[in-house]
């Protein structure tokens, strides 16, 4: 950097001599000879006329005699004179014999020229680069009182200088300031300011340095090319060291290389120009040296940035992750946005649009943040960070919850090109891993075994692999396909003896044994599971479980004790439980087995033993139902119903409380069965009374109390109300299984398909576990039936009696199902399935007759019309009772039909007849019928 | 001292020589920029009356076919600046107002005076008189003679109307500018910075905080945007509940522009953030409490 600063020889005027010198012009050859005036004049002369050379020896005689004198005159003489020896040496180049003189200037008195001589010797000190000499002598300067203006702005930039030379960097600002402040000259303002900037950098004295910034960047500063590569070196150095916000306040103020250039490129040809106009004008030597030192300097830093790699990107992407680790995102995400947008190609565009998705994510951007992912896989599906940018949308989502969108993604991810790398397959089994857990979590089970499978065949080096096995092995046994569920369970365990699925994979063992029905095998895992790991929190569901299987077992001589196991397994799923749920399976299915055995005050011990240990958290309307039923059984008909009402009316306002629909329908069979024709009006007008005393806000309790009166006021009653929820658009979220299966049933009884799927959908979603769903499959089935969906029909009710099997409520399903197989033409499979009614005991009614009937009608269809006519005949013979008759009618016109078809019209008159006289059928709307046919055949009726 | 005693006696430190008499020192610049020196005699309507001194009776010109009037107000510039630098708005306002009042009559025609006027339109602005700041503005915005100091009065326009609540009007004053088209990243920042104080006021923080991040992610050596710009940013880091970030660039507010409006309002802004924290912990523990 040069040295500026205004050097002001011609202070020094010859009045001093003038008045000290009087003598006239002497030839300077031998002025040994001469008088001291005469010597004196003659350099004088010679000083006027700036003939320096000449003026030397003439000073260094008057020098050499004056030295001695001790008198003021005399000392005053040897003084000027050396001073003004010093300066013809500098003028004449020689600026080493000049300081010498300075120094015996300085050394002795008086020194008129102090202030002058000490920047002279500065000047010559700052030729040979002798900072630590300038910094003392501007010291000395500064020490003068009253310095003028002029020379405290010198002894400043001096000393400034020097200390910036001398790396004292603290020290060097203050004067510089100084300078800076003071300089006429825009150019030294301007270095000094650079000077500071990077001196305060050094000195790491960031809150001046910043307070300094503002203002240098007001000014053409800001384009110094050392400035800025000092910022850029600093803020690098601050980032390394984690001061991210210094850092930032650093790089920031960089300016792109190409500006840099821009200004620097003009400021050389302002430069040139400049000193070419002025040569030609007339400059000395130095000032030429000067200036073209200037501008080769210049050129210098531009050639030091032109080497330069690129920086700008890198330190945009810099500022970048500064802003991003500072939280200050937007700032972040514009930056890397327009980096990626600059050039989608390059390593920092590339790595730019995943800062940019990350930093969406941080700020909660997640459309944005996935607009741009899938905007960028369509167009580089083979990018660089194509994989990890898929990775973070499915975790995403994943977390969210957002099931369907993580599987709707399975194309992206199945669309990447091959994993090859390490690191590439790690993403890759990532990605295949949460698309297992997207499909898990929507129930799709077979894909979400898929994607595990994918995992174990391609990437059997994952971490996920042994987690995969396990998962896989879920979706399996959530398909009921037990055999490869058990494949993956005890394949798990034997590779992974220390797994975070160990425990759960031996307890999945038992429940897949129990699926294939290997009852013994099942019950020895859930033992073995019971023993290994008695505080898992599935060992509760193991008690139950193996509770099951002793209570499905039948007790022998040799082995009468197995539902005292059952129970003392079900007693430990209760203390064993980690959850509400689990001691509710335990204490409900225990209480089943005590009703097996009639152990009614068993019941109500154990129901409060539950309600004790669970509080509030027990399902406390499902054990009053319990009790509730124990204390009918013990003839407490009265405690019974009290019990019920009450916790209808604690817990009839919370719709997940599914026991008080339990209680309904209980009540209301206690109500049939046990209580006199008073005390059922006393409860029919104890439930009105709560219907009108009942809170406005309690809506849930208003309709359950409402499905109650009606229910207890008879099936038509009940019907109705369901037909009048229907029709008012009740709220669903109001509703709860006893309300649900009105609706259900008026739904279908109406023909009202949209609703049959509409209930049927929050049905099943909401209460899944009522034992009322079959109503909600019901309506399913008749949704599907209305649409002639014949397949979709059977597979309903499929489900429906998955769940459901042969209770007494499910006939229906049975009917159905045999009618499709009719429709569908499969008249020995429509047969069976009538057949199979007639083996259910509990369904015994008006359905065996229909059952009867079918298989009649499945044998007409079959051209078996002998067989047919043995069914038709078994109807109107076995269940004439059934339905006011109907069936029998049927049965009778029917048997009748084939008698015809066979040729044996007696036969069918007789049939006919027989209808009419039977006193089950002959006052049937059909009856009419078989009159006007009889007619046919001879006017009998 | 009495506020408005202070007032007057600092406007006569500002001012070396108020003119307390009618005629007025003046030069008179007609189209195609000849010029006279002389003084303003009086005004008639639309007839101004100017006299050279060098004939006896002042001669009259239409007020419309004057170029220029400079006014010789004789304003301490330095001191002016000084005062602006301690923010000592209130009292430059007061002593401007004071230099301005008696060429009142004078105010239709272009003048000297439009750069006191500028620096009324940005002090009042500061000072949240933005009706005020307002009239001036919309007052040079028609001025087509400096365009800079043109394009600076429109900015003001915009901000007086948006920092009013006038929303409509401010967007139709940016569409007219054209000012809502092409705020990319290379936009300039005052375009960028005002469309994001608009969205502040439409309440659309995101689209808000997406521009001021460009004014200062880009413009990061621009001395007279970025210091606004980091103040409007904590403020629409604020209102998106991001108070880590609000908070961070208070900080930086505070290191780098020390003793500016734009510090003063950053502080303030910190004492409601920590209101909103302490807010938003008391949220939580209720929700908690009731989970």
């Amino acid at each position: 950097m040069n040295f500026f600063h205004r050097y002001c020889g011609k202070v020094l005027k010859a009045s001093l001599l003038v008045a000290l010198l009087s003598a006239g012009t002497t030839l300077a050859q031998d002025y040994s000879s001469m008088g001291i005036s005469d010597v004196v004049t003659s350099a004088d002369r010679m000083l006027q006329r700036g003939d320096y050379g000449a003026a030397i020896p003439a000073l260094k005689e008057v020098i050499s005699r004056t030295a001695p004198l001790t008198d003021p005159q005399g000392m005053e003489t040897a003084q000027t004179c050396r001073f003004q020896l010093a300066r013809a040496h500098y003028q004449m180049g020689d600026v080493a014999a000049g300081m010498a003189v300075l120094d015996d200037y300085l050394a002795n008195e008086p020194r008129a020229k102090e202030r002058i001589a000490l920047r002279m010797m500065a000047q010559g000190f700052f030729d040979t680069k002798e900072w630590d000499k300038i910094e003392e002598i501007a010291a000395r300067l500064l020490e003068f009182p009253d310095l003028e203006k002029e020379d405290l702005y010198n002894a400043n930039l001096l000393l400034g200088q020097a200390r910036f030379r001398l790396e004292k960097w603290q020290e060097a600002v203050e004067p510089l300031a100084y300078a800076a402040k003071t300089a006429k000259d825009e150019r030294i303002t301007a270095l000094c300011q650079i000077m500071i900037v990077r001196a305060l950098v050094e000195a790491e004295n960031w809150r001046e340095l910043f307070g300094w910034i503002p203002k240098i960047y007001r000014t053409d500063s800001k384009y110094d090319i050392t400035l800025n590569l000092t910022l850029m070196k600093a803020g690098k150095v601050r980032f390394e060291d984690d001061d991210y916000l210094n850092a930032l306040l650093l790089y920031r103020m960089v300016l792109p290389r190409e500006e840099l250039l821009e200004f620097s490129r003009k400021r050389e040809r302002t430069l040139v120009a400049k000193l070419e106009k002025d040569m030609k004008v007339g400059i000395t030597e130095s000032v030429i040296e000067e200036r073209q030192n200037e501008i080769n300097d210049l050129k210098e830093s531009m050639k030091t940035l032109s080497d330069l790699p690129a920086y700008e990107e890198e330190v945009t992407f810099r500022i970048g992750q500064i802003y991003a680790e500072v939280k200050r995102y937007w700032e972040s995400y514009v930056l890397f946005d327009k980096l990626y947008n600059n050039d989608r190609n390059s390593e920092i565009g590339e790595a730019s649009i995943l800062q940019s998705v990350l930093i969406l994510y941080d700020v909660g951007e997640y459309a944005r943040a996935e607009e741009r992912i899938l905007k960028y896989l369509a167009e580089k599906p083979d990018g660089l960070y194509a994989r990890t940018l898929l990775n973070m949308m499915v975790r995403d989502n994943l977390v969210k919850q957002e099931f369907n969108d993580v599987v709707g993604l399975r194309a992206s991810v199945e669309g990447l090109p091959a994993a090859t790398s390490a690191d590439d397959k790690t993403l890759q089994s990532d990605l295949h891993y949460m698309l297992a857990f997207g499909y898990f979590q929507s129930k799709d089970y077979k894909s979400a075994g898929e994607q595990f499978s994918v995992i174990l065949d391609s990437y059997p080096e994952s971490n996920h692999a042994s987690d995969s096995r396990y998962y896989r092995g879920m979706t399996y046994m959530l398909q009921a396909d037990y055999v490869n569920a058990l494949n993956d369970f005890k394949g798990y365990q034997a590779a992974n003896e220390f797994g975070e699925h160990i425990s759960a994979s031996l307890f999945r063992e038992a429940v897949c044994e129990f699926g294939l029905e290997n009852i013994p095998e099942s019950e020895a895992a859930f033992t073995r599971f019971i023993d290994k790991f008695p505080d898992d929190v599935l060992v509760s569901e193991a008690y139950s479980m193996r509770g099951d299987i002793e209570a499905a077992k039948e007790a022998t001589n040799e082995d009468p004790h197995t539902l005292d196991r059952a129970l003392a397994d079900y007693r430990k799923g209760i203390d064993k439980a980690f959850t509400a749920q689990q001691a509710s399976y335990a204490a409900f299915q225990a209480a089943k087995v005590y009703k097996l055995e009639f152990k009614w005050q068993e019941i109500i011990d154990l129901m409060q033993y539950y309600m004790d240990r669970w509080e509030e958290k027990a399902d406390v309307a499902e054990s009053v139902f319990w009790i509730g039923q124990s204390q009918i059984e013990l003839g407490q008909v009265e405690d019974a119903v009290v019990a019920y009402l009450d916790a209808i009316e604690r817990f009839g306002n919370d719709p997940l409380q599914q026991g008080v629909d339990k209680i309904i329908l209980e009540l209301v069979k206690v109500s049939g069965y046990h209580l006199s024709e008073e005390d059922r009006e006393g409860l029919a007008v104890k439930v009105k009374l709560k219907l009108t005393s009942i809170d406005d806000r309690m809506e849930v309790l208003r309709l359950r109390l409402q499905v109650t009166q009606a229910l207890l006021q008879g099936e038509d009653i009940a019907a109705a109300l369901g037909a009048e929820l229907l029709e008012s658009g009740v709220k669903l979220e109001l509703t709860t299984p006893a309300s649900l299966s009105l609706m259900c049933d008026a739904a279908v009884d109406t023909g009202n398909v949209e609703e049959m799927g509409r209930l049927y959908e929050y049905f099943n979603a909401n209460y899944e576990e009522s034992d009322l769903l079959w109503h909600a499959y019901r309506a399913k089935t008749h949704k599907l039936l209305a649409a002639e969906d014949n397949w979709g029909v059977l597979a309903a009710i499929d489900e429906a009696q998955g769940l459901f099997g042969a209770e007494p409520f499910m006939a229906w399903a049975q009917i159905l199902k045999a009618d499709t197989q009719f429709k569908m033409e499969k008249y020995e499979d429509a047969e069976k399935d009538f057949n199979m009614i007639l083996g259910v005991p509990e369904w015994r009614g008006p359905v065996f007759a229909e059952a009867m009937y079918g298989m009649g009608r499945c044998r007409l269809a079959g051209g078996d019309l002998e067989t047919a006519h043995s069914f038709f005949q078994r109807t109107y013979l076995l269940f004439k009772g059934y339905a006011d008759g109907d069936w029998a009618a049927k049965g009778y016109l029917a048997a009748a039909d084939v008698l015809i078809k066979l040729g044996r019209e007696e036969d069918a008159v007789k049939t006919l007849q027989a209808m009419l006289e039977d006193e089950y059928t002959n006052t049937n709307p059909l009856a009419e019928q078989v009159r006007e046919q009889l007619k046919k055949y001879g006017g009998q009726s | 001292m009495n506020k408005s005693i202070l007032n007057y006696a600092l406007a006569g430190v500002l001012l070396a020589a108020i003119p307390v008499q009618a005629a007025f020192k003046a030069t008179l610049i007609m189209p195609g920029d000849k010029s006279w020196e002389g003084s303003i005699v009086g005004r008639d309507g639309d007839w101004i009356e100017f006299s050279t001194g060098k004939s006896p009776k002042p001669i009259r010109l239409g007020a419309s076919t004057i170029k220029e009037l400079v006014f010789d107000v004789n304003i301490d510039a330095e001191k002016l600046a000084e005062m602006k630098r301690n923010r000592e708005f209130e009292r430059i306002i007061a002593a401007l107002d004071r230099a301005i009042a008696p060429f009142a009559e004078y105010s239709d025609i272009p003048s000297n005076l439009t750069k006191y006027n500028a620096l009324l339109m940005e002090l009042h602005y500061k000072t949240g008189n933005f009706d005020k700041s307002l009239e001036i503005s919309s007052k040079i915005a028609d001025d087509d003679r400096d365009p800079d100091l043109q394009e600076k009065s429109r900015i003001y326009q915009a901000l007086a109307l948006i920092d009013a609540g006038r929303a409509d009007e401010a967007e139709a004053l940016l569409t007219k500018y054209g000012w809502d088209q092409g705020l990319s990243d290379d936009a300039a920042p005052e375009k960028l910075y005002i469309t994001s104080k608009l969205m502040v006021l439409k309440k659309e923080y995101s689209n808000a905080m997406e521009l001021v991040a460009k004014v200062i992610a880009f413009n990061s050596q621009d001395p007279d945007w970025m210091q606004p710009a980091e103040l409007l940013c904590a403020q629409v880091y604020t209102e998106l509940g991001m108070f880590d970030s609000a908070e961070e660039v208070i900080r930086q507010i505070s290191l780098l522009y020390k003793n500016t409006n734009e510090d003063d309002q950053a502080q303030k802004l910190k004492i409601r953030i920590e209101k909103l924290r302490a807010e938003q912990e008391l949220e939580k523990s209720l929700e908690a409490e009731n989970t």
